[in-house]
């Protein structure tokens, strides 16, 4: 199966703060790939470059087969693209926003558009500038899907809207996954949110990317360990240490990775007692994640 | 029908649908022949990945639950009435075995479990 989106040794720099390096990413065709991380550890960034609106300064992106930047007009024909800020002309109305839209995409869909624009609620003569928050996350997530897209990158599409707008919005993304089998490549804070449908995940930190897994392993191989007395760290462990932290009285709390449950076994050679292993969910997956790539203390 | 979902578990979603369909067909709360939602309906409802629905449909096929007929649905089949009371068993094993890891967490010892369970059923209490 080949791949919606590579990136290979990306390299990009804008002032001296901020630097891209060494970037690989790998969406596969028909993935939903939460790709997650802290505000401006490059997300954004990373995404403009996929699409062809920045340049790389070093390495080589392909998304759907065609080389970034060189053919990236006719790549973003089959890209539908919800980007962080809104930049539609406030002055133009839903109908005009539609049509002027429609004109760039052959393969735009009306009879689904006005069924979507029926289903969100979306007045045809409200000016774009006039709408409520809600309805432009509405409307930008609308002209993405209607033009039919192969892909769509979606940059923090739900982020400040409300709960219910929240669920419209991503109903209609999952309903036309389910019908077309698209990619999608969404970025988001609402980690609760992601664990609910995506099938791989990226985390991105300082410019980097530092996991890229499928969700259920990296969601089942992240692990808390309780474990008796303070051993020296083995050098043949199985799985990724990440953190050791005193705990309650006499053990230690593990933090791993790529835990996989066969490995208690492990420690029963190793002649310590593992007391339990506790589960971590998507988001505190993440955050322990951060913590430790940005401090170590194994 | 499918409330009860939780994303977060590290039980996988695909898992937990195909459950609640295995344990719904054991109640007979879904009858022979009813069709499930198709997997565009349910994946749009749950808000979940398409892929997981299939996933889902696929085991409950594989294990005789229900039928995928092409172009038409999937439909709950006829079970055995062994099959259903084997079903039930496993459910309530797993009610169990969940119930007494969460007591092991929270190191409450089997005899105040068993009290507390004959207890709440009704059994032993005067």
């Amino acid at each position: 199966m080949s791949n919606a989106i590579e990136i290979e040794r990306l390299g990009y720099r804008a002032g001296r703060a901020f630097e891209i390096k060494d970037l690989d990413l790998h969406v596969p065709r028909g993935a939903i790939y939460g790709f997650l991380g802290p505000n401006g550890c490059g997300k954004t960034t990373t995404i403009r470059l996929l699409l062809g609106l920045l340049r790389p300064l070093a390495g080589r992106i392909t998304v759907l087969g065609d080389a970034v930047p060189r053919d990236a007009a006719r790549i973003l024909a089959r890209v539908g693209f919800v980007p962080e800020q809104p930049h539609l002309d406030p002055i133009l109305t839903v109908r005009e926003t539609l049509a002027f839209h429609a004109a760039f995409y052959p393969t735009w869909d009306w009879p689904w558009a006005e069924r979507l624009r029926g289903q969100f609620q979306l007045q045809d003569g409200q000016p774009f500038g006039r709408l409520s928050k809600g309805q432009k996350g509405k409307l930008m997530m609308l002209l993405a899907l209607a033009q039919r897209p192969e892909l769509l990158v979606l940059d923090e599409p739900t982020d400040g809207l409300d709960p219910v707008v929240r669920r419209d919005v991503l109903s209609a993304l999952l309903e036309y996954v389910a019908q077309r089998q698209a990619t999608v490549f969404i970025s988001s804070h609402l980690v609760h949110e992601l664990e609910r449908f995506c099938d791989w995940i990226g985390v991105m930190d300082q410019g980097r990317l530092i996991v890229e897994l499928p969700m259920e392993r990296f969601k089942n191989g992240i692990k808390r360990l309780r474990i008796d007395g303070t051993p020296a760290t083995p050098d043949n462990l199985p799985f990724v240490l990440l953190a050791r932290e005193p705990a309650n009285g006499t053990g230690e709390t593990w933090l791993v990775r790529e835990w996989e449950p066969q490995m208690a076994a492990f420690f029963d050679a190793y002649g310590v007692s593992l007391h339990q292993v506790i589960d971590l969910d998507l988001e505190e997956g993440f955050v322990e994640l951060l913590r430790t790539f940005r401090g170590p203390r194994a | 029908m499918f409330e009860h979902l939780n994303p977060r578990s590290p039980i996988p979603l695909y898992e937990q649908i195909a459950n609640r369909v295995r344990l719904a067909v054991a109640t007979g709360e879904l009858r022979p022949a009813t069709a499930l939602p198709s997997v565009r309906q349910l994946a749009t409802e749950l808000r979940v990945n398409p892929a997981t629905v299939v996933q889902a449909y696929r085991d409950l096929e594989s294990e005789g639950f229900v039928e995928m007929r092409q172009g038409a649905g999937t439909f709950v089949r006829e079970i055995a009435p062994q099959t259903r009371a084997r079903e039930r068993t496993r459910q309530a094993a797993a009610l169990v075995r969940e119930m007494l890891a969460q007591a092991g967490r929270l190191g409450v010892s089997r005899q105040e479990l068993q009290a507390a369970l004959a207890e709440e059923i009704g059994v032993g209490t005067p």
